[in-house]
């Protein structure tokens, strides 16, 4: 049995009385791919949020890579996120005037230098060698997702979430994606978090989880 | 880009004021030695109404005078860095009727009275000049030979120019100091001295005073009248050039802040993405005021060149000279605009600094 | 109330601690105990120094020590650059010795005695005081303990990344003696360095002169004369100084900018990689910190050596004139009582000429009668501080001992006599004297014309 990366007890995250997260229990053993799903609305995003260290649970205790994210101070849970956390969003949120290398080295350069050989490369692994120079408008959406996911993996983080990554694309990008990603999780050994409403995406984890208002309703296990 | 527009526009304003000011304070003291002599010296016991339209003859009747060689010593012992020039006014005949002439040294008079309209020439010796109104009393011409007669003897000479400047002088007859000295029989005689002291301020009274202590004989007295009132133009118009400076750093302060809140709130999506990224608040707070910084000293540049310009057209039109080039106003520009950069930005960075990178990338 | 004249020595000596501290982390208490025993034993020194020995002497100890320092900063600035630059980094002798506790303890020693002596030479007198003495000694001792204590918090709170190298250290300790010992006239270095330069470029400028030039000497073009007037302005020994000043500094500052940065390349994983990277970047850039800092103070340091904020004494000359005979008549006990210790100036004129010239008594109580300028600079005349006159113009000290002999910048000697109690001296030789003084700097100054 591999170690446990992220334990959530009595997890709960509540905007004023809205309670977004209910008491969560849940743990994920390094290396596992775990799809959430849960129709709209039901904490899916903040459950990513708080488990990448972008927002802080109203109680309970969480604990990330051994790390206790109430404990941190701010620019600690920067650093959590820098070191630890590669993050694809379905906006993509790619910077519209830096070019794809670009903005892979804007991830590099938060986390330590950049170095823009290696986020060369990094975008050669995922099949944009010959769109280095252009900038996200010029990318179609399956592309831009990829340079997502290279400015993600680019400082080898621990623990990659995914939040509707593959939610805008059709179903042939959706397949590169996480064919792509899959790759990946078999060659750099993270453990993959993804937000997903398609139950053939889900499909590509070891294990899903479904939340409804917040509260985990059911778990269901893959077997490949 | 607007930011930086705003920028240079505020700090070339300051350059520009800045430079029109510093040259106008050197133009209106050049203008100040124009007006000439600020301080006069004359014999004790006689009066002098300046500008009241010369001498009445009574007093001229029993003058008394300075010794000339008096009064050059004691401004040799004095050490005032002063230009000077003697006068000897005395009457002498022509065609049978006074007239009032004065005795200078003309290489003098152009210097101190740069403002004489002169129609012909400076005169040579044995030539004179005569003020315009004499001139028209008299009738007489350049080229025209006049023939004064002294206490002793006649002289001849040729009127080489007519002379106006608005005054007294328009009423006189100007010949070489030395030989209407002898020709009213007063070698070395003085009635008055006229001195151009290049000093501001305080220091003029005191080069009065130390004068008079060296001259007890004569009354040293300033002529301060046009020298004040432009003084105090100056510094009314300085006065003014100040506050429109800080209203226009005011407005370029608040229109800084404002542009600078907007971009932020534009950027919102950004700055959340690097917070997400792992950027401290303070690395990304860094970042925005690094390019605020990099606007200010861009600006600034662009401020000082501008400035310099519309300070040349400002100087040219109004004043009709041209400023000065000063370097060290490219300093004042640039820190003008780095401050206004920076202090506009204070409160967009303080949002920088707390924005919650959730919301920012919702969209929110 | 005194005492409060000591704390910028004292925080000087505090830096030093402080900046040896973090340099020798590992060597803290070493440190602490030889750098406090060095400064008490500084004091100590330099008390019996003053007691035993004329002023001169601990003054030009303390200085040669301070001179010393500084050319071996020189020496190892330069040596910095040099292996910062090598090809490998040479894990040398030397660089293992640096690290000893014998050399932590002997910089920290050594450090600490010239702070202490320095600290001394601001009241050299005081030491004969028995009473005053005492309570400076307590108050400077308060005050050091105080500053001691302060420092060891401050180091505490500095970030563990923030480190100092070897030659970082060395500047900081060398800067901060030297801003120390800025404030006392009589151990300033910055000032005697850019006259040092002064003069050399002069020399220099003269032997080219008269071995190139003296054939067409008056065909010289006045243009050409004023560069060569450049060289002989103030300016040049003024600027002369500031490099030589700031070099090893700036040499430093360099060196550690091109410190290299640990080979990563044999690290597989990128974001380690950069990570290491990123850590030796910043690891160098807080070394930095302390040789930029040293910049600033050294520039202090010069800063109060050109501006030096004590007062001279320096009376207004008194207009004089001779009597009948040529002959000037000063009482010694008349308006001014010239045994006072104090230099009096007088102005003598006679025609159109002029001469100044001074009276006073050294402090073996000889009585002497200079002009207001020396044989070599520009007369600008003297001032007096603590034990010595200053010429104004190239700032050196004359010490009061010596004024009277001529030579130097001393003040050119006059001939006079004491009549009664009247000290007579002869117009005519004074102004003669002055005139032939005078012009032969002036011409020489002025560029020749
Ligand atoms: N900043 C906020 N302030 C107030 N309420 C919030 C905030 N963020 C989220 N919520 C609420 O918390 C609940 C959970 O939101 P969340 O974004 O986690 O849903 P989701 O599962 O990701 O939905 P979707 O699938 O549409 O993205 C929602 O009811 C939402 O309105
Ligand atoms: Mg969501």
């Amino acid at each position: 049995m591999a170690e446990t990366i992220i334990e959530t007890n009595g997890l709960t995250r509540s905007y004023g009385d809205i309670c977004a997260l209910k008491p969560l229990d849940l743990q994920v053993p390094e290396g596992e791919w775990l799809s959430v799903m849960g129709h709209s609305g039901s904490g899916k995003s903040t459950l990513m949020n708080l488990v990448g260290g972008l927002d802080r649970p109203s109680d309970g205790s969480l604990r990330v890579g051994g790390e206790d994210l109430l404990a941190l101070s701010e620019d600690g849970l920067a650093r959590f996120r820098r070191e630890f956390v590669g993050i694809i969003f379905q906006q993509h949120h790619l910077i519209p005037y830096l070019t794809a290398v670009e903005n892979v080295m804007m991830a590099q350069y938060f986390h330590s230098v950049p170095d823009e050989a290696e986020a060369r490369t990094a975008l050669e692994r995922v099949g944009l060698g010959h769109r280095l120079k252009n900038r996200p408008g010029e990318l179609s959406g399956g592309e831009q997702q990829r340079v997502c996911i290279a400015r993600a993996i680019i400082n080898s983080p621990k623990l990659l979430l995914g939040d509707e990554p593959t939610g805008n694309l059709d179903n042939k990008s959706t397949i590169m994606v996480m064919e792509l990603l899959k790759e990946l999780r078999a060659e750099e050994r993270f453990t993959v978090i993804m937000v997903t409403h398609n139950q053939e995406v889900a499909a590509w984890g070891d294990r899903t989880i479904y939340l409804d208002d917040g509260v985990l309703v059911r778990e269901e296990r893959m077997n490949s | 880009m607007l930011l930086l527009a705003v920028l240079a526009m505020a700090s070339s304003l300051a350059t520009a004021l800045g430079i029109v000011s510093s040259s106008m304070e050197k133009r209106v003291a050049e203008e100040v030695r124009k007006y000439g002599a600020n301080l006069v010296i004359i014999p004790e016991s006689a009066r002098l109404d300046v500008g009241s339209g010369g001498l009445n003859f009574g007093v001229v009747s029993e003058p008394s005078y300075l010794q000339q060689k008096q009064v050059e010593e004691a401004l040799v012992k004095s050490a005032l860095k002063a230009e000077v020039s003697f006068h000897l006014r005395g009457a002498l005949q022509l065609k049978d009727a006074d007239i009032m002439v004065e005795g200078v040294n003309f290489s003098d008079i152009r210097r101190l009275f740069p403002w004489w309209q002169l129609k012909g020439n400076w005169p040579a010796a044995g030539e004179t000049i005569v003020g315009s109104d004499l001139a028209s009393r008299m009738k007489l011409k350049v080229g025209d030979i006049v023939e004064l007669a002294g206490s002793n003897n006649k002289i001849p000479l040729r009127v080489s120019g007519i002379v106006a400047s608005g005054g007294e002088e328009d009423g006189l007859l100007f010949m070489a100091l030395p030989e209407l000295q002898r020709a009213l029989g007063l070698d070395g005689q003085l009635t008055l001295v006229r001195l151009m002291v290049t000093a501001g301020g305080d220091s003029l009274k005191k080069s009065a005073s130390a004068l008079q202590m060296l001259l007890p004989a004569a009354k040293v007295n300033e002529v301060r009248q046009t020298a004040r009132t432009s003084e105090g133009l100056l510094a009314k118009v300085k006065l003014l050039m100040l506050m429109v400076t800080a209203v226009v750093l005011v407005s370029a302060g608040s229109s800084v802040a404002g542009t600078m809140s907007t971009t932020v709130l534009e950027r919102g999506k950004e700055i959340g993405l690097m917070k997400a990224m792992g950027g401290t608040r303070w690395e990304v707070m860094l970042i925005f005021c690094g390019e605020a910084a990099m606007l200010g000293v861009l600006g600034g540049l662009a401020g000082y060149v501008f400035g310099s310009v519309i300070a040349q057209f400002i100087t040219k039109t109004v004043f009709s000279a041209s400023a000065d080039f000063i370097p060290w106003f490219a300093g004042i520009s640039l820190g003008v605009s780095l401050f206004l950069a920076l202090l506009g930005s204070i409160g967009p960075m303080i949002s920088v600094f707390r924005l919650d990178p959730v919301r920012s990338l919702r969209g929110e | 109330m005194v005492a409060l004249k000591l704390i910028p020595h004292l925080l000087s000596w505090a830096g030093i601690l402080l900046v040896l501290l973090r340099g020798y982390s590992e060597r803290r208490s070493v440190v602490m105990k030889t750098s406090i025993t060095g400064f008490t034993g500084g004091v100590a020194g330099a008390i019996i120094l003053f007691r035993t020995f004329p002023e001169t002497i601990p003054f030009g100890s303390i200085k040669t020590a301070l001179a010393v320092s500084f050319f071996l900063l020189w020496v190892f600035s330069v040596a910095a650059v040099y292996s910062s630059t090598a090809r490998r980094v040479p894990i040398s002798r030397r660089g293992r010795f640096v690290n000893t506790s014998l050399c932590a303890g002997a910089v920290a020693f050594l450090a600490g005695m010239v702070a202490g002596a320095i600290c001394t030479c601001r009241f050299p007198a005081t030491a004969s005081n028995t009473l005053t003495f005492i309570v400076l000694v307590l108050a400077a001792g308060a005050l050091a303990y105080a500053l001691v204590f302060c420092v060891r918090i401050i180091e505490r709170l500095l970030p563990p990344s923030f480190t100092v190298s070897p030659s970082g250290m060395l500047i900081a300790v060398v800067a901060f003696l030297l801003f120390s010992s800025s404030s006392i006239l009589r151990l300033d270095l910055f000032s005697p360095l850019s006259m040092k330069v002064m003069k050399g470029i002069h020399d220099f400028v003269h032997q080219f002169m008269e071995s190139i030039l003296i054939p067409d000497h008056l065909f010289v073009r006045s243009v050409v004369w004023k560069y060569i007037g450049i060289l002989f302005s103030k300016g040049v020994g003024f600027w002369g100084g500031m490099v030589i000043w700031f070099t090893p500094a700036f040499l430093i500052v360099l060196a550690v900018n091109f410190e290299r940065l640990p080979s990563v390349a044999h690290i597989r994983q990128g974001a380690q990689r950069r990570k290491l990277l990123a850590a030796a970047i910043k690891a160098r850039r807080h070394r930095l910190v302390i040789p930029l800092l040293s910049v600033v103070i050294l520039a202090a340091a010069a800063y109060q050596s050109s501006f030096p904020s004590t007062e001279y004494w320096d009376p207004k000359p008194i207009p004089i004139s001779a009597n009948q005979s040529g002959e000037i008549i000063i009482p010694k006990k008349g308006e001014v009582n010239l045994e006072d210790g104090k230099l009096h100036k007088y102005l003598f004129k006679q025609g159109d000429r002029e001469a100044r010239f001074f009276i006073m008594v050294t402090p073996e109580g000889q009585l002497t009668v200079d002009l207001d300028a020396c044989a070599i600079c520009k007369p600008d005349g003297y001032g007096q501080a603590e034990g010595s006159v200053i010429c104004y113009y190239c700032k050196t000290l004359i010490p009061l001992e010596t004024v009277g002999k001529p030579g130097g910048c001393n003040p050119v000697p006059v001939v006079f006599s004491v009549k009664g109690d009247n000290v007579a001296i002869n117009g005519m030789t004074l102004i003669n004297t002055w005139g032939s003084t005078v012009q032969a700097t002036t011409r020489v100054k002025e560029g020749g014309k």
